[in-house]
């Protein structure tokens, strides 16, 4: 290991029994980068006894950094904060890039705060600024009606990344040089005492082929009955066919939060986006920009939605969704 | 008994909700300039406003309400205490202009260190300007208290918070000692509703107002957002509208366009 490499390194998330999808466009990402700055690219996990993990990184990294203890077995923050911490500490990266998830969003800040850097969070592009070497970060603001572009001058350069905002790494090529780290704990200000876990659906709507979404305009449980007939149709369609929704909904306990779709939800890509009811602000757009195709059934005709949407009916959706389904049926 | 000192840090800016028309870009091409739309309190930080007023409700507590800017618009602030909250303080100066996340923190820390004591504060868990979701965070860092993420429900029992936080598909409930900051997601339920009348009603109470003067800051140490240029989000699709006789059978037309272009 030369110390004058530039290291570029990619926090891997995993699950308990997966890494994240994120994780491989974290290593997409993270290739561009590293290929501008001639540099090495890094994947770091933490866990405990990660053999299987292991084997599945190191096709599409350099290195791959083990931090192999009992205490890194579950997801704690300030313990994680602390292993990547003095791991950081002792390489020295010149960029790291974590996934804009629930998990990491909140431990990429205490580094980018204890490691003396800066942090840009949910970015979509990242680019070498060729004359000065600095990393430059675009990033959706405003609920995604403007994107901003944000220069980094301090290493190491710390970037959480928005999913589905790159494509994952293509199949590896190279074989990863496997580093044991002794991660340092003893330094934890404090854990998280958890109580409780408590598991509602376990949906991956990221990877859903058709997704039917509820808006506030869905007022009712007659109303979530005519979306579940057409999820139902739609099976015989498509291979995953999910419910969404839009933020209100979900603060209103209809559906769990793993449904929400939008800028503090899921990032979809489906074939097919229905939004029933659904406004269309851009807090919630910027969530469906990757689907393929977009229907919107909205009764007021100046609903924004119809701006994003490839197909638009005008009507209220109790009305429209028989005809559909019925249509539908029929094919 | 010294009661249960909560602050609720509340930033202002731009009503998220407002139309796409209403935001442009201004002509240095550094910021976004709201037109013709309302300031508002960011939507998060009236959840954690809400969470604060019903801890106080519940179990008693002050709730302090802060909010620093450059210019800040005390009518939209005062709701605060027209919500519920017992104190407002405002940290406004010029210096307080586009600020980094890390400056900004560093204010607050400053502004909260003014205040004095605290066993609990409550952020957003992001600003729907900036939506950088990391000021809270930092914050605890600076002032080297534990953090707790994305807050869906928040409970007291005697100095020991209980807290539900979001994970990918359910929640972790945790319990933790007071110091302690907590980030808040609109799970936790919107602000109470807040009537013209008892707008009116605060309208006269004080409202207490500082600057960097105040505040024993490093001037120095205040950064601002390194941004080289803004663009506007532009929509790539046309959208094709179905028509029909009724609304049932723009539903059947729908099926049948769909089939037609291959999409099932
Ligand atoms: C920082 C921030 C983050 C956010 N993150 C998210 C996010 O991740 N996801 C998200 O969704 N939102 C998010 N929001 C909220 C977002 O800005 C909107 O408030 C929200 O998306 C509106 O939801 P809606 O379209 O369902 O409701 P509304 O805007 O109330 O729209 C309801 C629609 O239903 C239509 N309608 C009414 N009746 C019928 C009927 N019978 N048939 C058909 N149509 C009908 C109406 O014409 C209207 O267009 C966020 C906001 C902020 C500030
Ligand atoms: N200028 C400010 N005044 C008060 N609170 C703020 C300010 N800026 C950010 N915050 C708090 O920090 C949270 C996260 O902000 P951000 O990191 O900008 O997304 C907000 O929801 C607020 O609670």
């Amino acid at each position: 290991m030369r110390p004058d490499d530039e290291r570029i390194l990619i926090c891997i998330e995993r699950e308990a029994e997966r890494i994240h999808p994120i994780s491989f466009e974290l290593l997409k990402a993270g290739r561009e980068v590293t290929d501008c700055l001639n540099g090495k690219l890094c994947c770091v996990l933490l866990g405990n006894s990660m053999g299987q993990f292991l084997k599945e990184m190191t096709p599409y990294a350099d290195e791959v950094y083990l931090l192999d203890h009992h205490s890194l077995e579950s997801f704690d923050p300030e313990v994680y904060t602390v292993a990547l911490y003095h791991f950081f500490q002792s390489i020295h990266p010149s960029a790291i890039l974590m996934g804009h998830t629930m998990n990491y969003q909140n431990i990429a800040a205490k580094l980018a705060y204890r490691l003396g850097t800066e942090i840009i969070t949910d970015c979509i592009q990242l680019a070498i600024e060729e004359r000065t070497g600095h990393l430059l970060c675009r990033k959706p603001i405003y609920g995604s009606k403007f994107i901003a572009t944000f220069k980094q001058e301090k290493k190491p350069y710390i970037v959480t990344i928005r999913s589905k905002a790159w494509e994952p790494i293509p199949k590896p090529t190279s074989n990863a040089e496997v580093i044991h780290f002794t991660p340092l704990l003893d330094e934890i200000r404090f854990r998280e005492d958890l109580l409780k876990r408590v598991k509602e659906e376990s949906i991956d709507l990221s990877h859903a082929e058709a997704i039917v979404s509820a808006g506030r305009g869905v007022k009712d449980a007659e109303g979530f009955v005519r979306l579940k007939e057409l999820i139902q149709i739609l099976h015989r369609f498509f291979n995953r066919v999910e419910l969404g929704a839009s933020r209100p909904i979900v603060d209103a306990h209809l559906v769990p939060s793993s449904r929400q779709v939008g800028l503090t939800g899921e990032k979809v890509a489906p074939e097919l986006y229905m939004a029933i009811g659904i406004s269309g602000s851009m807090q919630h757009v910027t969530g469906i920009l990757g689907a393929k195709k977009i229907v919107a059934i909205n009764t007021n005709p100046r609903a924004p939605i119809f701006q994003v949407a490839d197909y638009g009916v005008i009507g209220p959706y109790e009305e429209v969704l028989p005809g559909l389904v019925k249509k539908l049926e029929e094919l | 008994m010294k009661p249960f000192q909560i602050i609720v840090c509340l930033k202002q800016i731009p009503d998220p909700e407002g139309p796409l028309e209403a935001f442009q870009i201004d002509p240095e091409g550094k910021r976004v300039i709201p037109i013709g739309i309302p300031p508002v309190i960011n939507p998060f930080d009236e959840n954690a406003l809400e969470a604060a007023i019903r801890l106080k409700e519940d179990y008693g507590a002050k709730v302090t309400a802060i909010s620093m800017g450059e210019k800040l618009a005390q009518p939209v602030l005062r709701k605060a205490l027209a919500a519920g909250a017992d104190e407002l303080i405002l940290f406004v100066d010029s210096h307080f202009k586009d600020l980094d996340s890390f400056s900004t923190a560093y204010v607050l820390s400053k502004a909260i260190h003014k205040i004095g004591s605290y066993d609990l504060i409550l952020t957003g868990r992001q600003a729907g300007d900036w939506d950088f979701g990391i000021t809270g965070l930092l914050l605890a860092e600076m002032l080297q208290i534990p953090s707790i993420n994305l807050a869906r429900k928040i409970e007291r029992r005697g100095d020991e918070i209980r807290v539900e936080k979001l994970i990918q598909d359910g929640y972790d409930l945790v319990k933790v000692k007071t110091p302690v900051l907590i980030t808040v997601s609109s799970e936790i339920g919107e602000l109470r509703y807040v009537s013209i009348r008892s707008l009116q009603s605060v309208s006269k109470k004080p409202v207490m107002i500082y600057g960097a003067d105040d505040l024993n800051l490093d001037l120095q140490r205040l950064t601002t957002k390194k941004i080289l240029d803004l663009s506007p989000f532009q929509s790539q699709r046309e959208c094709k509208f179905i028509e029909g006789e009724s609304h049932q059978q723009k539903g059947e037309n729908l099926a049948l366009k769909l089939r037609e272009d291959r999409i099932i």
